[in-house]
This record gives C-alpha cells, structure tokens and sequence, in this order.
C-alpha cells in the first residue's frame, strides 16, 4: 500500500477501535505506531522518537496550563461560589416566567468564568440547581436539560480547557481566542434564557413563580460573587494584557479559587485529595490523548496526507461556505458520540489545514480565531445530544426521578439555540472577531 | 491475595495521584510567588521574579503527568467511546476488557522503558535545561517513577481483567 492509501486506511481502523471501546489515546498510539512501521518498513525511528516524545509532550510549557485550569475548575467546585452565584442569578430573574431555570443559566455562566470544564460546571451547578428547580415545580425535563445545557457554558465562557487544545494545535494565539470566545459565550447564555422563556409560555406548567426582590436586596446578593469576577478579571485580563502567560494565569487562578474554598471553610484535607485525584485522572487522560495524537499526527505528516489533502480541496475549486458547511456538520454528527477532546485532537490538525486554504474574505489570524469559536461550539453541543451526553448523564443521574428520556427532549430546545448561534457566527464573523479588534485598537 | 495486591495498588496510585498533586500545588505556590515578586520589583521589595521558573514548572508537571497515570488507568479513566457496550453481549465486553487493558500495559511498558533509555540518553550527553541550566536526566528520573508505576497498575489491571472474565462477574471491573 501506498502511503497515502495507508493514510486513508487508518481513519476506518481508527474508528474501528474506538467503537470496539479501545480507549482513544491507545487507539491513536496503535495506529500511530503501527502505520509509520508500514510507512517506513522498520519501526526503529518511532521507538527511538518514544525515548523523548513521552517527556517532551508531558513537561511542554504550553501544555502545563491544562492540569492548572482543571485544578482551579475543582477548587471553584468546592469554593461555595455556585450557591452565591445561584443566588445572586435569582435575585435578578428569580421573579420572571421559569426565572428560576433562568437563574440557573446565569449561575452557569458565572460559574463557567472561573472553571474551564463543562462537566464540572455541570456537576457543580447541577447540585446547587437541581433541587431548588424541583422545589420551584419545575418539570424533569425543563430542569435536567437547562442545567446539562448550562453546563456547556463552563468551556464556552473562557477559560476554556478545549479553547487551550485548539490554540496549541492549530498554533492560534491563546489571549485572543479567550477574547474572541466571550461575546459567542454570553451569546449561549442569552440563548438558553430565550429557549426557556419560549417553553415555559408554549408549554404551560405549574413551576412557581419567585417574589420580585428589591433592588438592594439585588445589589447585596451580586456583591457577595466579587471573588468571581476578580478571578476571571485577573486571569483573562492579566492573560490579554501580558501580565502573565496563559500558564501563569492558569497557576493565578487556581490559588484565587483554592484561597476561596479555604476562606469559605469549604476545604478539607479530604476535600483537597478529592480535587487533586479528580484533576490527576483527567490530566492523565487528556495527556495520553495528547501523547497518542502526537504519534499518530507524526503518522500521518510521514505519509504527507494533511499537505495533499489541503491541496485536493483548494483544487477542487469547492465553495468555502460548503466546506465549513460540511465541516461542522460532521463535528455535530461526530460529537453525538465521541468526547469534545479527542475529537478537537483528532481533527484539528487534519482539518485545519485545509480549512485554512479557502478564502472566506479574512486574514489568516482572523480565521483561526473565527474558526475556532466555530468549532469549540460544535464540540460543546455533542455534550448535550443523545445518544452520548455527557452533561446529559451527569445531571440525569443527580435525580432518580427523571427518566433519561425526559432529559434528551428537555436537551433539545438548547440544541436548537445551539445551532442558530452557529449558523448566526458564521453567517457574521465579526460577532466574534469585534471584541478582538477593539482591544487590538485599545491596546496596540 | 487478590485483596491484599488490590489494595496495595490501590494505595499506590492513590499515593502517586497525590505526590503529583503535591508537585502541582508546588507550581502554584512558586508561579504565584514569582509574579508577586516580578509585581514588586519596580518597588525594590522582596525577591524578585524567580529565576527559571519555566524550567522548574516543565520539570514538575512532566512529574506530576506521570503520576497522575497510574490512578487514571486504575480508575478506567482513560476517554472511551461506550456507545456499543450496552448492545454487545456481557462476555464480549468482558473479552474487550481485557484486550484493551492488554493494550494499555503493553503501551506503559512500553512508555517506561523507552523513557529508561532516554534517560540513558540525557546522563550520557549531559543535556540540561535552557535558563536554570537544570541536568535534563533529573526530570527524567523524576517521570520515570509515575511511568513505572503506571506499568505496574496497568498490569494489575490485566490481571484484575483475566479475573472478571474468569468468574465472567462483570461487576468485578471496579473492584
């Protein structure tokens, strides 16, 4: 076989294994490892490679961000922020049509400015939420699938863990892509505000109704989320600014959220080993996927496909729109049931390429960011689409009661919002790359 | 003896998970000292920035990854795609178990004694870190311990496989 055809070959093994329930960086690896033994005949230059890639992909100064922004997502957990934060959301909507479920949202949202993963916002806010939408009468479905659907603002809001993957891969600047994923982010939550003010009027419900709160009253609750928005000022602000790298930032955040969480009188001994197993077990799943997209990625560079392929589609004389069309399309379809992780792994260095060659009418810095909003999006919403949801799973399980039907048709109204927002930052890329601008001006 | 060995490893990974929490607590404290440092500088207080920080934050967190790999890989914490599961029959799962626990071993020792030689590699040539000017082979030393241990779990978890499909008891996966 031809190199190229062995290329070709390997994404059908690949899926092959991951459906056999091959864990997703053991597949990478095997295909990695075993289709440059093809390529070249002698699989010395990959063991030789495994002699410094393993501790050059673990001690990567770029990489070293991620168990840093998962161990201040697992502080925020404990810091007693998603209480005040639900609080404070319902003391400004609390008094509306289904406000209660609105306020959940906007906790989300807050919540999402200090933590950069979506499972543990959901999980969080989910505890906070759940039972006080239940008290409030509201239905299982509305109640799991506003919440599973919160909880993908955690990475959509920045910092965003899946945001730090997609720069270091597609070698985007960082600072300006947290920048770029704040106005689609607060766009998300005003979206998810929108599909349960339509549900609550289109499907009449008994969910009660909270007192409208003074505005005093409104201005107490907000105060006491001041930590919140130190931290996220702290972190995006001093990121964007070049006070720190995104590194240092990360590192800043985690003590702004540990500090919280000992302040509150939350931490514990046992509560501290909770959050480091918790982050030890995801930073060692995310950097073997790393280790074993590296090996495969190498894979494929040896066999030239990604060059090759990014020429076929510049030659085809294809339309832009369609391809990011179809692109994001099959992240929707991909997204129902692999992870957000392993698939941004996975594809970006392949479709980035050749995504970068089309002509949509921008500069290149401009189209990473673009792009790269467009995608964290796609991903997100495979977190709330059946059959595999995660956040669907995570907050389904939170209430027995709720059957996990009721939590996919509750879902889908969000999915909805989800893919009008994809269509709209398509359709007007400076919804995104405004914010981007502005400070490029303000600060040059 | 099954118990005994379970525990044991249990406590070891648990143990690893932790140290390279430590190391990654360590990180925090020292990024966070060095930017109050670097803050107070135009002040002439304190200490300034620390020197070679970014060596010292490549050096522990590669640690610290490899720490974390023993505890992942007991907790089958590795991304999985398990929308087929449900519909493949109990013994092809548990089937499935062990082949790709199997695999996971093979890939940490794998892992490990290619990290060995590259350890061999950086004494030998006397490798060492761009501004502190650390020797390379101490970071290697270092990852080599969560590297071996992630061996040793993986082949705990070869075993803990084999014993569920011998008593074919699918709940024995977490055990």
């Amino acid at each position: 076989m031809s190199p190229i055809e062995l290329a070709l070959w390997s994404f059908p093994v690949l899926l092959f294994l991951i459906f056999i329930r091959m864990p997703i960086a053991l597949a990478m690896l095997a295909v990695g490892f075993g289709g440059s033994y093809l390529v070249i005949g002698t699989p010395m230059m990959t063991m030789n490679q495994l002699k410094t890639l393993t501790y050059g992909t673990f001690s990567n100064y770029s990489f070293s961000i991620i168990p840093l922004f998962l161990l201040m997502g697992q502080f925020a957990t404990l810091s007693g922020m998603s209480a005040a934060l639900f609080r404070a959301a319902e003391s400004f909507l609390g008094h509306r049509k289904g406000g209660v479920a609105m306020s959940a949202i906007g906790a989300c949202a807050g919540f999402g400015a200090i933590c950069g993963s979506s499972l543990a916002t959901a999980a969080t806010m989910g505890q906070v939420a759940l039972p006080e939408l239940r008290r409030y009468g509201y239905p299982g479905s509305l109640s799991t699938g506003a919440l599973a659907a919160g909880g993908t603002l955690g990475i959509l809001i920045p910092p965003s863990v899946i945001l730090v993957i997609y720069a270091i891969l597609a070698e985007q600047n960082i600072e300006k892509l947290f920048v770029a994923a704040l106005i689609p982010g607060i766009l998300a939550a005003v979206g998810y505000i929108i599909a349960i003010s339509i549900w609550v009027r289109v499907s009449p419900n008994s969910a009660a109704v909270r007192d409208r709160v003074p505005w005093g009253e409104r201005m107490v609750a907000l105060a006491t989320v001041w930590p919140v928005i130190v931290i996220f000022l702290l972190v995006v602000g001093g990121i964007y600014l070049g006070v720190f790298t995104p590194t240092e930032a990360a590192a800043v955040g985690a003590a702004g959220t540990g500090l919280i969480s000992v302040m509150s009188g939350q931490m514990s001994l046992a509560k501290l080993k909770q959050a480091i197993l918790s982050t030890a077990s995801s930073s060692a799943m995310i950097f073997l996927i790393i280790l074993g997209a590296g090996l495969y990625n190498s894979f494929l560079a040896l066999t030239q496909m990604p060059q090759l392929a990014s020429a076929w589609v510049a030659a085809q004389g294809f339309s832009p729109w369609i391809v990011l069309a179809a692109v994001l399309l099959m992240y929707l379809l991909f997204g129902c049931i692999m992870d957000s992780l392993s698939m941004v792994l996975l594809t970006v260095p392949i479709i980035y390429p050749i995504m970068a060659v089309l002509d949509f009418g921008m500069s290149a810095a401009d189209f990473g960011l673009w792009f790269g909003i467009l995608v964290l999006i796609v991903v997100e919403v495979g977190l709330i689409t059946p059959p595999v949801g995660m956040n669907l799973f995570i907050i389904n399980s939170m209430d027995k009661t709720i059957p996990i039907s009721e939590t996919y048709k509750g879902a889908l109204p969000f999915v909805v919002t989800d893919i009008v927002r994809v269509i709209l930052l398509s359709v007007f890329p400076s919804i995104t790359l405004a914010l981007v601008w502005l400070i490029d001006y303000l600060v040059p | 003896m099954y118990q005994t060995l379970s525990r044991a490893i249990h406590g070891l990974a648990v143990l690893m998970a932790c140290l390279g929490g430590a190391l990654l607590l360590a990180v925090v404290a020292l990024t966070v000292t060095s930017i109050a440092g670097r803050a107070l500088l135009p002040l002439d207080i304190g200490i300034g920035p620390i020197r070679g920080i970014y060596d010292l934050t490549e050096v522990a967190m590669a640690g610290a990854v490899f720490a974390f790999l023993p505890w992942c890989q007991l907790q089958r914490g590795h991304a999985t795609v398990d929308l087929f599961k449900p519909a493949f029959p109990p013994m092809l799962n548990l089937v499935l178990n062990l082949l790709m626990d199997l695999g996971m071993f093979i890939a940490a020792a794998l892992i490990a004694w290619r990290l060995f030689l590259g350890l061999q590699d950086k004494i030998k040539y006397g490798e060492t870190t761009l501004i502190m000017q650390l020797p390379v082979w101490q970071g290697y030393v270092l990852s080599l311990i969560g590297a071996v241990g992630f061996a040793l779990v993986a082949a705990f978890c070869v075993l803990r496989a084999l014993r569920a499909f011998a008593r074919s008891d699918p709940s024995e996966e977490r055990s």
